[in-house]
């Protein structure tokens, strides 16, 4: 009786103790899960005031960097005609250019923004720009059957994925080996297609580029290895932002990889922007420039305005030597012609006159040799 | 810059310059002076795979003589640039070059009194 008491009381305690187990393992399952959420959230929390800090130092290079590329602009232009000072400071501006194009890429991990351009670009010039970011540029050649352009919020992310891909390219291949781009219009929009001859990506590549290409949400800018490889998440940051794809996955024609941007139809501007001539002077027919010969300006000519170039604007007299009169109506004056028409056209036969005396006769050029 | 939601936006050369001249060397300056003016030769086809530039080159040069100065004016690029560009084209021989026009002599004001009065008693 006793003994089955005891044997009662133990089985009871058993029970307690094991209930009591239980709980443990429930609370420590629970403190565990809490660990776990808390360590997650100070390692979100530590990235994103990472990323806040370096995404406003980012910024700031940025600004300087675009500050420096519109100063070289004009520098460019200044110096245009010293050829050895603008030769010194097109490398610069190489350098310079690369130096823009890491901090942006850095900016875009951290959640910044690229800047916008606010005019639609052609998909050569796209391609021309992103050929420009990058170090070995002049093994880069671009072909391009197409004109089309893309709208100009598409402009800088387009060409700083490509940038990307075309350092890829390059940095992965032989020196002195091509890299080519080709743009071509597909049924969604238009591709731009890299190929490069080197010897391709191992599968384990091929797994990350995929996974940093098809992300979607803030990347962990810690796990890019040291020293960081950006790339590829840079593109797929851009490619998810702005809605167009990227992918690496194929072999290029020349055993290297091929890597694809494709930009879908709402990102592709309706009409070509105007040639750079025109984007000039302001197009229209007043606009063109003038020339010594063969249309001589006649009487005064009327200054409009100024390019944005700084040159002044003329608008020229509609056909000024076309109204020169016939040889047969020499002497006629019953022409009611205003007198300063009849100046301008006397004066117009003389400029014509004086302009045959200068033509072919004393130009200099292969066919005269 | 990185305002949350708002773009800034970027404004200097969208291609630069060493990509247009593909990284080659620029040609001295005497070749084409800053004066020296260039025309079209008659009945040229553009050359296959012209970029945007020499197609500019192409429209601005087919009306009559231009100088380099203006050219590189036009097309909004440093003068080497636009330089390398017609002399491509200049050695292609799709461009006539003549020398600039000597500069004009001083003529004393009496001479050019003379000429006005003739020239108004002729057509005015």
């Amino acid at each position: 009786m006793a003994l089955r008491r005891t044997r009662k009381e133990l089985e009871a305690g058993l029970g307690e103790a094991r209930g009591d187990v239980g709980q443990l393992h429930a609370h420590v399952a629970a403190l565990t899960a809490q660990h776990q959420r808390d360590l997650a959230d100070v390692r979100a929390d530590a990235e994103a005031s990472t990323k806040a800090v370096l995404k406003s130092a980012m910024g700031t290079l940025q600004s300087l960097a675009e500050e420096q590329q519109v100063l070289l602009d004009s520098l460019l232009k200044k110096y245009g005609d010293t050829t050895d000072v603008l030769a010194d400071l097109m490398t610069v501006d190489h350098t310079g250019s690369q130096f823009s194009r890491r901090a942006k890429g850095i900016s875009v991990l951290c959640g910044g923004w690229l800047g916008r351009r606010e005019r639609a670009a052609t998909v050569y010039d796209v391609a021309r720009s992103a050929q420009g970011r990058i170090k070995d540029f002049d093994r880069v050649s671009v072909h391009s059957q197409v004109n089309v352009s893309l709208v100009g919020k598409a402009v800088e992310p387009v060409a700083v994925v490509l940038a990307e891909l075309l350092d890829n390219a390059t940095n992965y291949s032989a020196p002195g080996t091509p890299v080519e781009v080709n743009i071509q219009t597909v049924p969604a929009g238009l591709c731009f297609i890299v190929d490069d001859a080197g010897l391709g990506m191992d599968q384990e590549t091929k797994d990350r580029a995929a996974a940093l290409l098809s992300v979607d949400g803030p990347v962990d800018i810690t796990g890019l290895g040291d020293p960081p490889r950006f790339g590829f998440a840079v593109c797929g940051m851009l490619a998810a932002r702005y809605g167009f794809a990227v992918s690496v996955g194929s072999v290029s024609p020349y055993g290297g990889v091929r890597a694809v941007i494709r930009v879908p139809e709402s990102l592709l501007a309706a009409d070509a922007p105007a040639p750079v001539a025109d984007a000039q002077d302001a197009a229209g027919p007043e606009a063109a420039p003038q020339r010594l010969a063969p249309v001589p300006v006649v009487g005064p000519s009327h200054v409009v305005g100024t390019t944005s170039g700084g040159l002044p604007k003329r608008r020229r007299r509609g056909g000024p030597v076309t109204v020169v009169p016939a040889l047969d109506a020499g002497g006629q004056e019953e022409t009611p012609e205003p007198a300063s028409e009849v100046t301008a056209s006397r004066l117009g036969a003389f400029a014509r006159g004086t302009q045959l005396g200068r033509t072919t006769n004393t130009t200099e050029g292969p066919d005269h040799k | 810059m990185t305002t949350p939601g708002e773009e800034a936006s970027v404004t200097s050369d969208f291609v630069r310059s060493y990509v247009i001249t593909g990284g080659r060397t620029l040609p001295a300056a005497d070749d084409l002076a800053l004066h020296t003016l260039v025309t079209l030769a008659p009945d040229r086809t553009p050359p296959l795979g012209a970029g945007p530039e020499v197609r500019a080159i192409w429209t601005l040069c087919a009306g009559g003589y231009l100088s380099v100065a203006e050219v590189a004016g036009h097309l909004g690029l440093p003068v080497g640039v636009a330089r390398l560009l017609l002399t491509d084209l200049f050695e292609q021989g799709h461009l006539l070059r003549r020398a600039e026009p000597p500069r004009a002599q001083n003529v004393d004001r009496a001479t050019l009194e003379k000429v006005l009065n003739g020239l108004q008693s002729l057509i005015g």
